[in-house]
């Protein structure tokens, strides 16, 4: 690894042979079975291990194969990994089976989230103003306002957008980790490893159609320029006594030497944090820490630019986001002991199969952690540990006690610590001596253990496929409701997630049933509380009660099959509310005001 | 400057930016409105930010397009919508003035070289 800017090498160029081919052709073959066994799986998903429970064996088969076919092009021979379009197809391969898995399953978007970022971009189009006392979305547009334009523009089926938004965020992000990883090594090989570590520990789920995709992309390039035209020469460090810290500051010397291109990557820096700060509430706050971590070691050379982002971060803070601030201050429920809660003691509740994969996902984040501390002793230890990758992969973890984020915060530190916990893993699993070809016993280790990470990545993404991953009756029962609903009532549905407020954001009101009951979901409690709140909405009420939005409720543990239908017994046995609509999937009930 | 010294690429992008944004606000049937709208909204005005800067790497060139493409669209579209000025058609001629502009800047460049 580098610890100075080198402009990145291409790779050598050699001809085709046998082994390329057979690799491209075993990640088609790969892709084939993915698809094929995938599209079997009927849906809704009936294991509360979710998706992993129900793919066919050929779709493990085909993973199998895809790393399998990765290491050996990996290895490739003397002169370097296998060709250039051998190991970009591999990775697509990858991404399109390991991110693009459920939308083989079914062309229904997965979660609540995507629906609801559609529904805001319709919401902002039909009103073509921002107005900040609707909610928090308003007061960050962003991201809303350009999938506003681009929709609008295109005449793209929204759904369909969201539908393929992870494999398109994904693409993003690995062109991002990809320049990333040039600038970080001159290794060939370690630098596909890096983009192949970071598919198979992504199982954050956090690149649908939303804000903290988009910013997270561009957080990414924030750190390409960093780490490239912004990036400085600094001496050695000499401690931390003041003089000498004064004359190593001093002594930073840019290490691009075009001074044009240096503020023009300057001018850009800017215009991406600004974006970022106007998009998402958490992502200008990564940006800051990462910036100032990296300006302080020294290796960023334009040395006011966290005091820039600060400054910019408060002012959209101030002004536009102050609608919501002003109800919302965002120290509220800081705290370690808080943010454990809510992040981990929160999230290790429910049935056997969902804490197992909640579990999995625990590990899979520690065992990658564990590779890259290794992995960071080891490039220590031959002295080319860089040390902004290390501060990179760190410094998230600064904003963990700072605020609980609705128990995401853990996931959002460990997807910004991932690129970098992906570089120095890599050096663990490839020969001691950077650019040597993997032995044998490298490529006998690297595949199971790719398989490894790749069997806990789908089970991770997809461990809620019981209650995310919608049937065609769900939606159907969903446009239903938005059919029968007029202006002004209340959509009631039974828990998160409920594939809603896609259309008509602002024409309803929008509760669950563990909302409206937080401590007790029991027919004699919770009936009473939901039937007052329909009935006594001045444009009545629709209960919506789904499959999967059941399963939800069941699978974390918050009530039980036997207690829901009580509930729901009792609920339409009470004067004015009838049945609207059913399926197999779904009922709908009107309530009467 | 003159036409002489505008290089060809510069050329392109500009030219290609004024007929796709014309055809675009005429509306195209869907699959190639998608593709024209895309082309003017991000991918024609990343490349022409992008080559201000003369980026000599190919990769950060190609990350530095999708980049400023996205965030620069995003810039203008939210800030249409906090002057209530929005709409899709009115993006599409502000990003068609920046690619042209972008281009202008450029060919000055070229010139001065």
């Amino acid at each position: 690894m580098t610890s100075t800017l080198k402009q990145p090498s291409r790779t050598r160029a050699h001809p085709w042979n046998a082994r390329d081919i057979w690799c491209a052709v075993a990640g088609a073959v790969s892709l084939a079975l993915a698809v094929g066994s995938a599209a079997t799986v009927a849906v809704p998903v009936n294991s509360d291990l979710g998706l992993v429970a129900v793919l066919p064996y050929p779709f493990w088969v085909g993973v199998l194969i895809v790393n399998v076919a990765f290491v050996v092009a990996l290895r490739g021979d003397a002169t370097g990994p296998a060709r250039r379009p051998v190991m970009l197809w591999l990775i697509a391969v990858l991404v399109l089976m390991l991110f693009g898995a459920a939308a083989f399953v079914t062309d229904v978007p997965r979660g609540e989230v995507a629906f609801r970022h559609l529904g805001i971009a319709d919401a902002l189009s039909t009103s073509g103003g921002v107005d900040p006392n609707i909610d928090a979305y308003f007061n960050w547009p962003g991201f809303f306002a350009l999938l506003a334009t681009v929709l609008r523009a295109t005449g793209i089926d929204p759904v369909t957008v969201a539908l393929w938004a992870p494999v398109f965020n994904m693409g993003l992000w690995l062109t991002a980790v990809g320049v990333l990883a040039r600038y970080l090594t001159k290794d060939p090989r370690r630098r596909w490893l890096v983009l192949w570590i970071f598919c198979l520990g992504n199982w954050q789920d956090q690149d649908y159609l939303s804000p903290q995709a988009f910013g997270f992309f561009l957080y990414l390039v924030v750190i390409v320029l960093l780490m490239g035209p912004l990036a400085a020469k600094a001496p050695t460090f000499p401690g931390f006594k003041r003089a000498g810290l004064k004359s190593w500051w001093q002594a930073r010397t840019p290490a691009d030497d075009r001074p044009g291109h240096r503020v023009g990557a300057l001018v850009v820096t800017l215009l991406l944090i600004a974006v970022i700060c106007a998009s998402h509430q958490l992502t200008p706050f990564l940006v800051l820490i990462a910036v100032t971590a990296l300006t302080l070691s020294g290796r960023v050379w334009p040395g006011r630019l966290p005091l820039i982002i600060g400054i910019l971060l408060v002012l959209w803070l101030v002004y536009p986001a102050s609608t919501y601030l002003s109800g919302h201050p965002p120290l509220a429920d800081a705290g370690l002991q808080t943010a454990i809660e809510a992040n981990v003691v929160d999230r290790t509740t429910g049935s056997a199969g969902h804490v197992l994969v909640v579990q999995i996902r625990i590990a899979l984040t520690l065992i990658l952690w564990a590779l890259a501390t290794i992995g960071s002793i080891r490039d220590w230890r031959r002295g080319c540990l860089d040390i902004r990758v290390v501060l990179l992969a760190v410094t998230p973890l600064l904003l963990f006690p700072v605020q609980a984020y609705g128990g995401e915060m853990l996931i959002r530190v460990s997807l910004f610590a991932l690129p970098f916990i992906a570089v120095q893993a890599s050096s663990v699993l490839l020969p001691t001596t950077g650019g040597l070809r993997l032995s044998s016993r490298n490529a006998v280790v690297l595949v199971p253990a790719c398989v490894l990470l790749a069997v806990m990545t789908v089970t991770g993404r997809f461990g809620n496929a019981q209650y995310d991953v919608f049937a065609d009756d769900e939606i159907a029962a969903v446009q239903a409701v938005d059919n029968l609903a007029p202006p002004g009532s209340a959509i009631i549905s039974a828990a998160h997630p409920t594939p809603w407020r896609s259309q008509d954001y602002l024409d309803h009101r929008y509760r669950t049933i563990e909302d409206l009951c937080p401590s007790d979901l029991s027919a004699a409690t919770c009936g009473p509380l939901v039937y007052r709140y329909a009935k006594h909405n001045p444009g009545g009420g629709y209960l919506l009660l789904m499959s999967s939005a059941e399963s939800s409720l069941v699978l974390q543990g918050q009530t039980t099959p036997r207690s829901f239908e009580e509930l729901e017994n009792w609920l339409k046995a009470q004067d004015g509310v009838d049945l609207a609509f059913s399926n197999s999937d779904a009922r709908v009930y009107r309530v009467a005001p | 400057m003159n036409a002489r010294t505008v290089s060809r690429p510069t050329m392109a992008i500009a030219l290609t930016a004024v007929v796709l944004s014309v055809v675009s606000l005429l509306g195209l049937p869907t699959p190639i409105q998608a593709v024209a709208a895309l082309l003017v909204l991000v991918l024609l005005p990343g490349q022409a930010l992008t080559r201000l800067m003369r980026v000599t790497d190919l990769g950060l060139g190609a990350l530095l397009v999708l980049a400023l493409g996205l965030a620069s669209l995003t810039a203008v579209s939210t800030a249409m919508f906090y002057l209530s000025v929005w709409s899709w058609q009115a993006c599409v001629v502000a990003m068609g003035a920046i690619t042209i502009l972008a281009c202008m800047a450029r060919a000055r460049q070229e010139a001065a070289s």
